[in-house]
């Protein structure tokens, strides 16, 4: 597909007059190979070459050599992400951020930053604390992935309960199209006249062009933050604390729950001296001091009135990061109780937590697998973790399974097929089972308006005719994630 | 009233009566216009339709899932009668937009509307998880869902919403919910000198306090301040002191709950009504420009401004012109039938018009819905 005068071209469009230190073309296979996966590592694909630019110009350069010859391209950050939607198409490009890193401006008082997308989500963060400010979206990946990802995939976090995802936070996008044209979507100001084109961008996976620039709100640190653990008998008792919560009117920062399976896991992994119990529940609340504290309050006593046997207050900061530490780790520490495990990411209605919990349970005894549960509780976010032996022959299979039919259920209770991790490669054929074909039909109308030539990231997020040899597979941890850099959230 | 008449008025009953009636429509190529209470009906450019599809029989809260803090609505429900359903479990879509006790969801969504409340609760954007609409020929399609955080697919939703009805009917809707709030407060601080004010703004803006709004508005040459705190009752007495110390030494007076409909008021007489767009920091200049216009206005701290101002066509070019190059924007929302010449309401459009265009295209082929309303004649 890229032959040597298309590749000559792509070079030019990166070096401009070869007199740049480092190339920004990469086509050696054995340095290709980095870029064949993202955080989903049994998909993989090796990229025709990957370019590196450093400026808007440069991505406009690339893409409009990709729309002269209908080469494939993909954007690509930190490669965190866990659905395939930085996977590259067969012989396709890959546009990497690696050296669009820089925090263009910072606005205090109008409280937003304009960021090239290969800053990392958590040097925003970093840039306005002194400031009393901080950016809200916090993947768990948030040290390493990348602004531009998370645009991407409209990424969430343990805290958008109450202060919403990627979405709620970006305010305006320069994006070159895939036909190579540079636009303007939003601005600093609210209600730019038009077509709310920024909200249908973010969170498309990649397939309506690419984000080159872009302006985040960011928001002001709460005076109190405050963190309370919970031991409960049973997740219906967990989860019935947690619409009492809802219901006597508060919105928590974070609400997080696990089960014995997920806690048992995260004790072995990193010690957070958790009680042994069926549920634990996981309360973060944050605002002025005086409201914090009477919130509190009215937390603790109604975990004690759902039966809570220790209710647990973190009193000082490392109390409060260790609390943390043993949640952030629930994903990664399942290597501890098992040798294989998928993680999956769907949504249901809160209430429906116990029905579909037991439900989980009953499929999981049903094919004789084990299933943790990690919760967002307060957003109906489910991570079941299907635990399984991949040396057991048929096993890894059966887990597979497993795993999407618990989706279906999420789906079957009223939920989504995903959270936060984004439909990509992996959930390509759930979108089927979500969505009827005039709704698909619908957003490919919308793919068609942006992309009609299906190069920008194609063959991901719709559904689509699967190939009897084509090999689906279970978790296997990303390089980052097994050295620590990284964690599952 | 439009100057167009208007031949057929239909009332469907049922997204699929929407369909059907999209659907010969589209056939037929006859021009519709998607009509709800009809309140902002003169906002954007006006429509010659052969057809006007009233909405006002799709009513109803369909769901309310109060421990879900979610509700589906059909888009015919008068904003005030959602509301009324959803504080029997004391909760609220959080939004306060312009004559809520006529105005209806799906023409609140359509203008993309908002008040006060946006500071803290986000727009419809962040408030909408889900919408059923019909397509000009006749598909209904569903986007989002019932729950709060979900990612899958396209936010057709938001493409929607702030649409003007020019790419499908919005018929139903679904709502991610807030609690409402146990106690609040509106204080209000009035002075001649707007940069005293600009000061005070700027430190609640980057204060820790519970602040769920915070406008200045002119009129007659005295400006105001008014801001309001949500919090625990054990809470507010030591915001109230906080603000006293911010304040000092100008006085601070108890608000009326009804100046955060006072945008209201700039939809009066013989006047043009804009809205404006901008940068919190230009809030101070832009009010004192309305106010050497002859005008009065109500601005948000979150960005958005309703100003009453002379219908001067060329004035009102000028003003757009400054307010566009500082990053905001003007639209017009209410002309005088009487004053010429005619002012452009939507501006330029920006660099994304082509694309907008074309998005039209492929869901309106025929253009058929709300045609020439939106920005760009779209």
């Amino acid at each position: 597909m890229l032959n040597s005068t298309i590749l000559e071209a792509l070079r030019n469009a990166v070096d401009g007059d070869g007199k740049g230190t480092q190339s920004g073309l990469i086509t050696a296979t054995n340095q290709l190979q980095t870029y064949e996966c993202d955080g989903l590592t049994n998909f993989r694909t090796l990229p025709g070459a990957v370019l590196l630019p450093r400026s808007t110009a440069q991505v406009q350069a690339i893409i409009r050599i990709c729309a002269k010859h209908g080469i494939p391209f993909v954007a690509r950050g930190a490669g965190t992400g866990l659905s395939g939607g930085a996977l590259p198409a067969e012989g396709g490009i890959v546009i990497s951020f690696a050296r669009m890193t820089r925090i263009l401006e910072i606005d205090i008082p109008n409280q937003r930053v304009v960021v090239e997308p290969g800053v990392i989500n958590s040097h925003v963060t970093d840039a306005v604390a002194a400031y009393g400010y901080f950016y809200a979206p916090d993947p768990s990946s948030q040290t390493v992935c990348t602004l531009g990802g998370n645009v991407a995939e409209n990424s969430g976090g343990a805290h958008c309960l109450k202060y919403g995802f990627t979405t709620t936070h970006v305010l305006g996008l320069e994006v070159v199209l895939p036909n190579g044209e540079v636009v303007t979507f939003g601005s600093g100001a609210p209600d730019t006249p038009g077509y709310d084109l920024t909200g249908v961008f973010v969170g498309s996976e990649g397939t309506l062009g690419v984000a080159t620039k872009m302006t985040l709100r960011i928001v002001k640190r709460p005076e109190a933050v405050q963190v309370l653990l919970a031991a409960f008998d049973s997740t219906t008792a967990a989860a019935q604390t947690v619409s009492d919560i809802i219901a006597a009117g508060m919105l928590p920062a974070a609400l997080e729950m696990m089960d014995r399976l997920s806690a048992q896991a995260s004790e072995a992994a990193v010690h957070p001296n958790y009680p042994v119990s069926e549920a634990l529940l996981l309360v973060e609340l944050d605002g002025p001091e005086a409201e914090v504290n009477a919130q509190m309050l009215q937390v603790t006593a109604l975990c004690q009135q759902n039966g809570a046997w220790e209710v647990r207050r973190a009193q000082t900061a490392e109390e409060r990061a260790l609390i943390w530490k043993g949640r952030k780790a629930a994903f990664a520490a399942m290597g501890r109780i098992s040798p294989n495990y998928i993680v999956q990411d769907g949504v249901i209605p809160r209430t429906a937590l116990p029905v579909v919990l037991e439900e989980i349970t009953r499929m999981a005894a049903a094919v004789q697998l084990r299933v943790a549960n990690v919760f967002h509780a307060g957003d109906g976010n489910l991570h079941p973790m299907v635990l399984y032996d991949q040396s057991i022959p048929g096993q890894e299979e059966i887990a597979l399974d497993l795993s999407y039919r618990i989706l279906y259920l999420c789906v079957d209770k009223g939920g989504s097929i995903t959270g936060e991790h984004g439909v990509g490669k992996e959930k390509q054929q759930a979108m089927g089972y979500m969505f009827s074909e005039p709704d698909l039909e619908t957003m490919q109308r919308v793919r068609h308006a942006f992309d009609p030539q299906n190069i920008s990231n194609p063959d991901k997020l719709f559904p689509r005719t699967r190939f009897c040899a084509e090999k689906t597979g279970p978790y296997t941890p990303h390089p980052l994630e097994s050295s620590g850099v990284a964690e599952f959230f | 009233m439009p100057e167009t008449p208007v031949r057929q008025i239909i009332s469907p009953q049922s997204t699929e009566q929407v369909a059907e009636v999209l659907r010969r429509a589209n056939e037929e190529k006859l021009v519709v216009e998607i009509t709800g209470a009809g309140t902002k009906r003169r906002w954007g450019n006006d429509v010659a339709a052969v057809v006007q599809l009233d909405t006002t029989r799709l009513t109803g809260v369909r769901e309310h899932s109060w421990q879900d803090l979610t509700a589906t609505v059909a888009a015919g429900t008068p904003w005030t009668t959602m509301q009324s359903v959803l504080a029997m479990h004391g909760q609220r879509v959080a939004l306060d937009p312009l004559w809520p006790d006529q105005a209806t969801v799906g023409g609140v969504i359509a203008t993309n509307d908002s008040g006060c409340l946006r500071l803290r609760y986000g727009s419809l954007r962040d408030l909408i998880i889900g919408m059923t609409v019909v397509l000009a020929d006749g598909t209904i399609a569903k986007s989002g869902g019932k729950v709060v955080k979900n990612v899958a697919g396209y936010d057709i939703h938001k493409l929607m919403t702030g649409a003007f009805g020019t790419l499908g009917v919005i018929a139903e809707v679904t709502f991610r919910l807030h609690p409402l709030p146990k106690s609040s407060a509106t204080w209000t601080i009035t002075s001649n000198d707007i940069s005293v004010l600009d000061r005070i703004r700027h430190q609640l803006a980057d204060s820790m306090l519970s602040i769920e709004a915070l406008q200045l508005r002119t009129r007659d040459k005295v400006f105001s301040l008014d801001v309001k705190f949500v919090t625990l009752p054990e809470a507010l007495e030591e915001h109230a002191r906080r603000l006293h110390a911010y304040v000092s030494p100008l006085s601070v007076e108890a608000g009326e709950e009804s100046i955060w409909l006072s945008r209201e008021g700039m939809f009066d007489g013989t006047r043009a009504t804009v809205k404006v767009t901008f940068l919190p920091t230009h809030i101070a200049s832009l009010i004192s420009e309305i106010q050497d216009y002859g005008g009065s206005c109500v601005a948000q701290q979150s960005g958005t401004m309703i100003a009453s101002i002379q219908p001067d066509a060329e004035r009102i070019a000028a003003l757009r012109q400054k307010i566009e190059s500082a990053g905001g924007s003007l639209t017009v929302l209410r002309w005088p039938n009487d004053a010429a010449p005619r002012p452009d309401k939507w501006g330029p459009g920006g660099n994304a018009l082509p694309l907008m265009r074309e998005i039209k295209r492929r869901f309106d082929s025929n253009s058929i819905l709300n045609p020439g309303r939106f920005v760009g004649g779209i």
